[in-house]
């Protein structure tokens, strides 16, 4: 049964609206959240209210909406939710809870529509609704036939849902969700490349803007000669954005179009003042060890790990474009939280939040940079000086050179080793960076309980120094934890080989007998063949991590000596798979990011300045290396768990154990200095 | 500002451009085409591949001048349907993460298939190692170019 607070309208002329509020949501009285909408033709339209930045989560609900509508997925029209916090509650798309979120509003909603399409077609023919079903976008009965939902449209918007018994279609009955053969709703446009990302959204008469950036981290202008520039044929404006209220801060030049503001940023003469002009991340790793406690709480065996900075680097540059007018103003902007974005441009104009329109444009790629908004209040700064839309667009090397990384980070662990081989306890010293992108990350309990997530039968403790960022951090795919689990699982791996241990074993000994770690373990332990010996000149590597609601247990094999990773084997416990092609995917591009990462990925800092500004030097992986990856999917009672950045830990430990063959992994990347 | 003459997805196209201006601006920002997608700007990461006479190549490292004679094909016109194999291959097995990377991933399959029908896991990397795909899709759009390729060879 659904709760009383399922609220039903009926909107226009007949049509039938269903909403209910979403439950993360505390908002006074009811705020309609309109997820499902048909027409009086019968069209069913679902409001997606999180933005989709490759995760899938537009799949997942036109999946839900067709399996509790009794329709297929092509029937339903998808439309992307505007920033609009006050409707939709949180619209960010972080800590993998996207689909776990919505699955029962979204659900709720569809399968009200339908009971009350179910009810309408009864009455009329004054049978009893338990005689009735829905399918293929009509209600039947045994002797009364069928009336398709454009019949019955206007009858069940009348009704009172209050008097409507909803129920949802059990997982046993399911014919869409959980199954193999569903792909991604957008793949036709996708393929055809008819999908308009941010970058795309320019509209017709605006504006682009390519900023100058600070030459070192904290530098900000001090003259600016921009006579040259402003001569330049399609050059429109120059503007100082002044941080932070303009963002990073920066000189913007706009120009009619892309390339004529390009080439006019490198005739910009401006002076820098301020900043760190001699930093150098070698020395910020030398300062983390330097944090380090004097002494060990425990003695026994001790291994320090090093972890560098990264990028998110996503394929799409940041860009954001804004079209501000007295009145109000319009951002088009690929995001990862739109409502958050409405609430900031209001504020930076001093509209009431009403007056802004965000339109959540596709994302190409997200990984935690586009929760922030400092693109938005560049593009935004811009249009409101010159009134036109203006796009402010990133170079590759603007984005790898002014991102919020995730934080470097020096990790010492100490075990004590039992007679076994076994450890009977553990010590953790961390030390690393806030997240200055959300200041609250500068509590070391909350960086410990993002990082650890032990989930192995040893005591101990875990403790946390901060030290002050250099340079902005930010969330990167599992944030701390991603850190934290490779640093605790290839200690783990050194303690096993130093006692001769089998790997698999002695997690197994340290997992509980009937614990969802175990479970998957097991699984992956099997479907990599964990019994027979590795082949000769391969090597393995495991890892388990259990977060975000989900357990996963990854195995890795590789050639160490040619550095190749040839296989990595995963079995993840998600509680329910609503899309499995899905879940798959988010694996294996958790695993694509453990690759990279662990083979030589990393931003390091020189002279002041990121020294890598592009893919040639951020060494992404490459199809070439690029292992099979298998994910299996366990059967699960428990609930729906989150996914997107579950793999990415334990991936980078059992890849970077698999290469390291016999020797002690010490860091990230793996054969190279870190930082 | 100097006029140019492209022959893009079978039409002819007169822009007005500076000359050194790359060709991924001009079928961005001039024609319209942003199924071609600026990843890097400097030849690296594969966004924009699109073919030039037939041929994988960069659009953001050649200039509109250098492109007016060439017969150019973007994602848009790689068939009139949306069904040229290689697309058909990368929705059946769902290649796609954001996609961001993925019209230029199929351009660069397309070049390879057409002149090897038939393609190894050697000669797959060797054509698509310079395309970067952030989300990792890799294993997907290995799978999906042996798909495509059994696809043309099928209907051959
Ligand atoms: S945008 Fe052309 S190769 Fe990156
Ligand atoms: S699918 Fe996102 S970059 Fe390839």
């Amino acid at each position: 049964m659904i709760s009383r607070r399922t609220l039903l309208r009926g909107a226009g002329a007949g049509a039938l609206m269903v909403a209910v509020p979403i439950p993360a949501l505390a908002v006074e009285g009811l705020v309609p959240n309109v997820f499902v909408r048909l027409d009086d033709a019968g069209r069913i339209t679902a409001t997606v209210p999180k933005p989709d930045s490759g995760q899938g989560v537009r799949t997942v609900v036109a999946l839900m909406v067709a399996e509790e509508l009794a329709v297929e997925v092509g029937d339903v029209t998808l439309e992307q939710a505007p920033g609009d916090s006050a409707k939709y509650g949180s619209q960010s798309v972080s800590n993998s809870t996207s689909v776990r979120q919505l699955s029962t509003p979204i659900r709720t909603a569809a399968a009200t529509a339908r009971c009350l399409l179910v009810t309408a077609a009864a009455q009329r023919w004054r049978v009893p609704v338990s005689e009735c079903t829905a399918k293929d976008g009509a209600v039947r009965h045994p002797r009364r036939g069928r009336l398709p939902y454009r019949a019955l449209v206007r009858a069940a918007a009348a009704l009172d849902p209050a008097t409507v018994p909803v129920t949802l279609i059990p997982q046993d009955q399911w014919r869409l969700l959980g199954k193999t053969r569903a792909g991604r709703v957008d793949a036709r446009t996708i393929s055809t490349g008819r999908v308009k990302y941010g970058i795309d959204s320019r509209p017709a008469g605006g504006l682009v803007a390519v900023v100058a950036r600070p030459p070192w981290i904290g530098a900000v202008p001090d003259t600016i000669d921009d006579s040259a520039t402003r001569a330049i044929p399609g050059v429109v404006d120059v503007i100082t954005l002044a941080a932070p209220a303009d963002g990073q801060g920066g000189v913007a030049v706009l120009a009619r179009s892309t390339y004529q503001a390009l080439k006019a940023r490198d005739t910009l003469k401006i002076t820098w003042r301020g900043g760190t002009p001699a930093a150098d991340s070698r020395a910020w790793l030398a300062d983390l060890h330097a944090a380090l406690p004097a002494q060990s709480p425990i003695t026994g065996l001790q291994r320090t790990f090093e972890m560098p900075l990264l990028a998110h680097a996503p394929m799409e540059p940041m860009n954001a474009t804004a079209h501000v007018r007295p009145d109000g103003a319009t951002i088009w902007v690929p995001t990862q939280d739109p409502g958050r974005i409405q609430t900031l441009v209001a504020q930076q104009l001093g509209l009431p939040a009403t007056a802004v329109r965000v339109e959540a444009a596709a994302s190409g790629g997200a990984f935690g940079r586009r929760i922030e908004t400092d693109q938005v209040q560049e593009a935004v700064a811009c249009s409101r000086r010159v009134g036109v839309p203006v796009q402010v667009l990133w170079t590759r090397a603007d984005d790898m050179r002014h991102d919020s990384y995730r934080p470097m980070s020096v990790h010492r662990l100490t075990a004590e080793i039992g007679q076994d081989g076994l450890p009977v306890r553990r010590a953790h010293e961390v030390v690393t960076w806030p997240l200055t992108v959300l200041p609250i990350f500068s509590n070391p309990a909350l960086i410990k309980a993002s990082g650890d997530h032990f989930p192995y039968a040893v005591p101990g403790e875990v403790t946390v120094t901060v030290r002050p960022a250099p340079l902005r951090t930010g969330f990167w795919r599992s944030v701390y934890s991603g850190q934290f689990a490779y640093a605790e699982e290839n200690f783990l791996s050194e303690i096993g080989r130093r006692a001769g241990l089998d790997q698999v074993a002695l997690r197994r000994t340290l997992l509980p007998a009937t614990s969802r770690l175990r479970n998957v373990l097991d699984t992956v332990a099997d479907r990599a063949g964990w019994s027979r010996p590795p082949a000769p000149g391969t090597a393995r590597g495991v890892a388990c991590l259990e977060e975000y609601g989900s357990a996963i247990a990854v195995i890795a094999v590789a050639d160490p000596a040619a550095r190749r990773v040839l296989r990595v084997h995963a079995a993840v416990d998600v509680g329910v798979a609503l899309h499995p092609s899905g879940v798959r995917a988010q694996v294996e591009g958790c695993v694509s990011d453990a690759l990279s990462t662990v083979l030589g990925a990393q931003i390091t800092v020189r002279d002041g300045h990121v020294a890598e500004s592009s893919f040639g030097d951020f060494t992404w992986a490459r199809i070439d290396q690029s292992p099979d990856v298998d994910v299996t999917i366990v059967p699960s009672d428990a609930p729906l768990g989150g996914l997107g950045e579950l793999a990415y830990p334990p991936a980078a430990a059992a890849i970077s154990a698999a290469l390291a063959g016999d020797t002690p992994v010490t860091g990230m990347p793996i054969g190279t200095d870190v930082g | 500002m100097a006029r140019y003459l492209l022959r893009v997805n079978g039409e002819r196209h007169e822009v007005d451009v500076e000359a050194d201006t790359p060709l991924l601006w001009v079928l961005r920002d001039e024609l319209g085409l942003t199924g071609v997608k600026y990843g890097c700007g400097v030849g690296l990461c594969g966004a924009c591949t699109s073919h030039v006479d037939g041929q994988a190549a960069r659009p953001c490292v050649r200039t509109a001048a250098d492109s007016a004679r060439a017969r150019i094909t973007t994602i848009e016109g790689l068939s009139r349907d949306g069904d040229h194999p290689v697309q058909r291959a990368w929705r059946e097995l769902d290649v796609a993460q954001c996609g961001y990377c993925q019209p230029g991933q199929m351009m660069a399959a397309a070049a390879l298939l057409a002149r090897d029908p038939d393609p190894d896991d050697e000669a797959i990397s060797e054509a698509l190692r310079d395309n970067v795909c952030r989300c990792g899709t890799y294993p997907r759009i290995r799978a999906a170019v042996r798909r495509a390729a059994r696809i043309m060879r099928e209907e051959r």
